[in-house]
């Protein structure tokens, strides 16, 4: 008798091991993250890294620091009065910290995309290559090639390519949220951080949404905060779920959702909190 | 069920809805060991009335095993659960099947119990009872592992079943001597084998059953495996 051990079929993707990334995997590396909004820690000793083109999210109760983890990435926090920030966040195995970066370039390479879409008062077309006029671009050929590029990216270049002279506040919710990540990906960002880009949108629009974050990942490397833990489970390579600014559990999403360790986790994601 | 702890979710209609499918399938898990235990005592007993009544009541079982399913489905439509809860419903989902056909089995024995015997082939079915006993004491054990969503207890239930299978064997063995002694008894005993198989067959779908509350508790599937392997869990 033959006794074969039967084995789950991976998934189409290769598994990668979180705490074992080789150099090329890693896109991000945040290290004993220590963060403090005056006296309140918001962030406690967060140590992880984000793999390369996947999708990462972040979930957790309201108030768990996984915004604050988000906005730090891209230095957004720099902006808060008696914020305090220890440890590193390295990009390329840059401190994104040090003193001697360039916050704007910084941002350049990490995109950032908000819960409520802010498209500028502006053109769809001038809302596009926004980024790249003022990295000093003006060229109207490259900007076109640009801004097409960015909007089919976007899943937005049929629904717009006849009206892109006209005011980007004239579209729909789901339709600004787009072209506000067009707008992000038109400057070819290493890093997309999207915090709950589609809180503010109807399901649809949020499928739409979440298949674009999909064909996002074969370019970029995504990191989502959702409120919305079936769009982790949807949309995400990786899972992280973050309480009271710990990072409690960090693991792939098929596993944290059929079988996580930590009963914290359990509970929040089978709607135990309270 | 102490370990499943279906209480405490937010949504207190969640929590309803969870306790009322896993009371349905206690429910179901009763009335089939019920049915077992009407068949084999219709058969050790020929009483025939008693052996109508469980061919009768098997259509409670399908209807049960319908209506959890639904049950489930609508529960992950509607609530789209996750990690232990999901677990749960899987189990669930896979060990009401194993429910129903462990009742079909039950009607086979009952069957049994209205083919004319003649007296002296009577005897023939008093051999099914030591093998009855076995299995009917291993689907209960299961029954209360699932209840209790015990761990310890669904391995060494799971474990029982070899037992089930070396008295089967050993039944066998009997069976085939009494056949090789009078051939024209042949038909009679084929019909105590086919008893004797569906009661196997009932060991088995309980070794099943095991297997779902220790994929539940640990997460782990533990089908096909060595019993090594569990151990080791």
């Amino acid at each position: 008798m033959i006794t074969v051990t039967p084995r789950v079929q991976p998934d189409s993707q290769p598994i990668i091991d979180l705490n074992n990334l080789s150099p090329d995997q890693v896109a991000l590396n945040i290290n004993k993250l220590n963060l403090y909004y005056a006296e309140k820690q918001a962030l406690q000793d967060i140590t992880m890294s984000i793999p390369k083109g996947q999708v990462t999210a972040f979930i957790g109760p309201s108030g768990c620091g996984k915004s604050t983890l988000l906005r730090c990435i891209n230095r957004m926090n720099d902006l808060v009065d008696h914020c305090r920030i220890e440890g590193e966040i390295n990009l390329h195995g840059e401190n994104i910290y040090n003193k001697n970066v360039d916050v704007a370039q910084l941002r350049r390479k990490v995109g950032m995309v908000f819960q409520r879409p802010n498209p500028f008062p502006k053109t769809i077309y001038e809302n596009v290559v926004y980024g790249l006029r003022i990295m000093g671009e003006n060229n109207r050929r490259v900007l076109d090639v640009a801004a097409e590029k960015a909007l089919r990216s976007a899943a937005l270049w049929n629904e717009v390519k006849d009206r892109l002279n006209e005011s980007a506040l004239g579209l729909s919710g789901g339709q600004q949220q787009r072209l506000v990540i067009a707008r992000a990906i038109a400057i070819q960002p290493e890093v997309l951080l999207l915090d709950e880009p589609t809180s503010a949108l109807d399901p649809i629009s949020t499928l739409v949404i979440e298949e674009l974050i999909n064909d996002l990942k074969k370019k970029f490397t995504v990191v989502i905060v959702t409120h919305n833990m079936q769009q982790a489970a949807r949309v995400s390579d990786q899972t992280a779920f973050m309480y009271m600014g710990e990072l409690i559990e960090y693991s792939d999403t098929n596993t944290l959702f059929t079988t996580p360790v930590k009963k914290k986790t359990e509970d929040y994601i089978t709607g135990r909190y309270g | 069920m102490d370990n499943v702890n279906v209480g405490r979710h937010i949504s207190g209609q969640f929590n309803e809805d969870l306790e009322r499918v896993i009371n349905h399938v206690m429910q179901m898990g009763g009335l089939v060991s019920k049915q077992v235990s009407d068949a084999l005592q219709a058969v050790s007993e020929t009483d025939e009335a008693l052996a109508k009544h469980v061919l009768s009541q098997d259509y409670h079982i399908n209807n049960f095993e319908v209506s959890i399913d639904d049950e489930c489905t609508r529960i992950i439509a509607k609530r789209q659960p996750a990690a232990g809860d999901l677990r749960l419903i899987m189990a669930i989902v896979k060990t009401i099947t194993d429910l129903e056909r462990i009742g079909d089995e039950a009607e086979k024995i009952a069957n049994v119990a209205l083919e004319s015997f003649s007296s002296k082939q009577k005897d023939l079915l008093l051999n099914l009872d030591n093998l009855g006993r076995l299995v009917l004491d291993v689907l209960q054990k299961t029954l209360d592992a699932f209840t209790r969503m015990d761990f310890d207890a669904a391995i060494k239930t799971h474990g029982a079943d070899a037992k089930i299978d070396r008295e089967y064997e050993a039944l066998m063995r009997q069976l085939m001597t009494y056949m090789m002694e009078d051939p024209r008894s042949i038909p009679q005993i084929m019909s105590v084998i086919w008893s004797a198989r569906a009661l196997e067959r009932i060991g088995d779908r309980c070794q099943n059953i095991c297997e779902y509350i220790i994929y539940f508790v640990k997460g782990k599937v533990v089908r096909h495996t060595t019993a090594e392997d569990m151990k080791k869990l």
